[in-house]
């Protein structure tokens, strides 16, 4: 067994697995955090998309024991019960996802090319985003959200604020 | 996935020895892209891996009395990163750029590319356009080998059971040399070269001759390989855009492509000739936008 420690999503959480595991099994199936999706399992669709130590990978192709000590960010990391993540209210505003299924890693590919460049082209967008498929969009409101959201997070435009929806909660 | 040990190496001894006690029921674990991949689909898993991904002495991007060493484990994102490199080897920033997407360079290193020794690798033709020499290490110390040397065949490298890549270095005689790197897939993101291309060259302006072409080829054969015919009817030639197209001919010639799913060789080889003299161009306009800027 592989005994490993990791901050994720900024709680330090411990597990014991076989080697073979990989990060997206851990997360799945160890921290029940299944907002990585498991799609072609071999790196080509992004759905495992999430951030380690502030850059994109496929969790899919890392072994857990891989990111022993290091800084696992999930899509469940990035809204707080109150609010939403500005890029999340503009995939939202947008209506920039259809089926959602490639939308965690998308959201989370575009976080760290903000972080990284807040003021992005059009293609640095496509680039960053280019390993994260979507059967559903054609990409086209994925850009303007994101583009929406790099103003939203320079300041340009007023957030809005949206709540966080409640488990149980009737409309 | 099947079972397997999973050792981190504390430093490339340790590496070596874990692997020279497994024989080849070992495997060294880099970036996992391509590793993780067969793990999961071969039947063969093997019985101990060796995360050898973490090791400083196999990272780092620095220029020394060799010339510009670049780890094994330095990733592709942090080639193209690098000020070091897009100063000295441009090239080799645009080639990485051209791998796979964000997460796969994230995680994907340049010897782990190298070691792959997969034909249609995009790490290996401008390091061969550049004349890079590889270090390889095993328990009786290390061997320096040209990079043309390493590529044995589709999937085969000179590395033995229990060695491993240490870093590539570009000769400092060929650092600034302009280079232009082409790829041709069928998509911009996350698309197997068809062909790609790259082409080295230094310019005598008082003759306006070729010195030194370089031309390296991928996919287009059982290793990347250097289109020498191409390069011999250049050098000491007047540089003009027709004998560019000449040298394309002669390259096409000279691959030995294959008719797979992704293309036929009829295909690859218009290919190559079109790239190869895109490639001596893009080359030849990178000198002399140099050569104008130190006239100036």
């Amino acid at each position: 067994m592989t005994n490993l420690t990791l901050n994720v999503n900024g709680e330090i959480r411990s597990a014991s697995v076989p080697p073979e595991t990989t990060l997206l099994d851990l997360l799945r199936d160890y921290f029940s955090l299944t907002g990585a999706k498991r799609g072609c399992d071999v790196g080509d669709c992004g759905a495992c998309t999430v951030i380690v130590d502030g850059k994109p990978v496929n969790a899919c192709l890392m072994l857990a024991g891989q990111a022993h000590g290091r800084a696992v960010l999930t899509i469940e990391g990035l809204a707080t019960r109150e609010r939403l993540h500005p890029i999340q209210t503009a995939f939202e505003e947008r209506a920039a996802l259809q089926c959602g299924f490639c939308g965690p890693g998308v959201i989370l590919s575009a976080k760290a090319l903000l972080e990284r460049n807040p003021n992005p082209t059009v293609r640095d967008i496509r680039d960053a985003i280019s390993g994260n498929l979507c059967r559903c969009t054609g990409y086209t409101k994925m850009i303007e959200a994101i583009q929406e959201a790099a103003r939203a997070l320079r300041g340009e435009t007023r957030e809005r604020a949206v709540p966080v929806p409640v488990e149980g909660a009737r409309p | 996935m099947k079972a397997f040990q999973f050792v981190t190496a504390r430093d490339s001894r340790h590496a070596l020895a874990l692997m020279g006690a497994h024989g080849s029921s070992g495997r060294f674990l880099a970036g996992g892209t391509d590793l993780l991949v067969e793990l999961k689909s071969a039947s063969g898993v093997p019985e101990l891996i060796v995360d050898i991904a973490g090791l400083e002495e196999l990272k780092g991007i620095a220029v020394n009395e060799r010339g510009l060493r670049i780890g094994a484990m330095v990733t592709h994102s942090e080639i193209m990163a690098s000020s070091i490199i897009r100063e000295l080897a441009p090239a080799l920033a645009e080639a990485a750029h051209t791998i796979g997407a964000v997460q796969t360079r994230n995680l994907g290193t340049l010897g782990g590319n190298l070691v792959t020794g997969v034909p249609s690798m995009d790490g290996g033709p401008a390091l061969m356009a550049l004349e890079a020499q590889v270090t390889v290490m095993g328990a009786e110390g290390c061997r320096h080998l040209p990079i043309c040397e390493f590529f044995r065949g589709p999937r085969k490298t000179a590395l033995g059971p229990a060695e491993l890549l240490q870093e590539i270095v570009i000769p400092a005689r060929n650092l600034g040399k302009p280079t232009k790197f082409l790829k041709f897939g069928l998509r911009k993101g996350q698309a197997l070269a068809l062909v790609n291309v790259a082409a080295s060259l230094w310019v005598n302006w008082d003759e306006h001759v070729f010195v030194e072409p370089r031309i390296a080829l991928g996919a287009v054969a059982p290793t990347v390989m250097r289109a020498k015919h191409a390069e011999s009817h250049l050098e000491g030639r007047a540089i003009t855009p027709e004998v560019m197209t000449e040298a394309g001919d002669f390259a096409a010639a000279e691959a030995d492509p294959i008719s797979d799913f992704r293309a036929s060789a009829g295909y690859r080889r218009d290919l190559i000739a079109v790239l190869v003299a895109r490639a001596l161009a893009g080359a030849y306009a990178c000198a002399k936008a140099e050569h104008e800027g130190k006239a100036r």
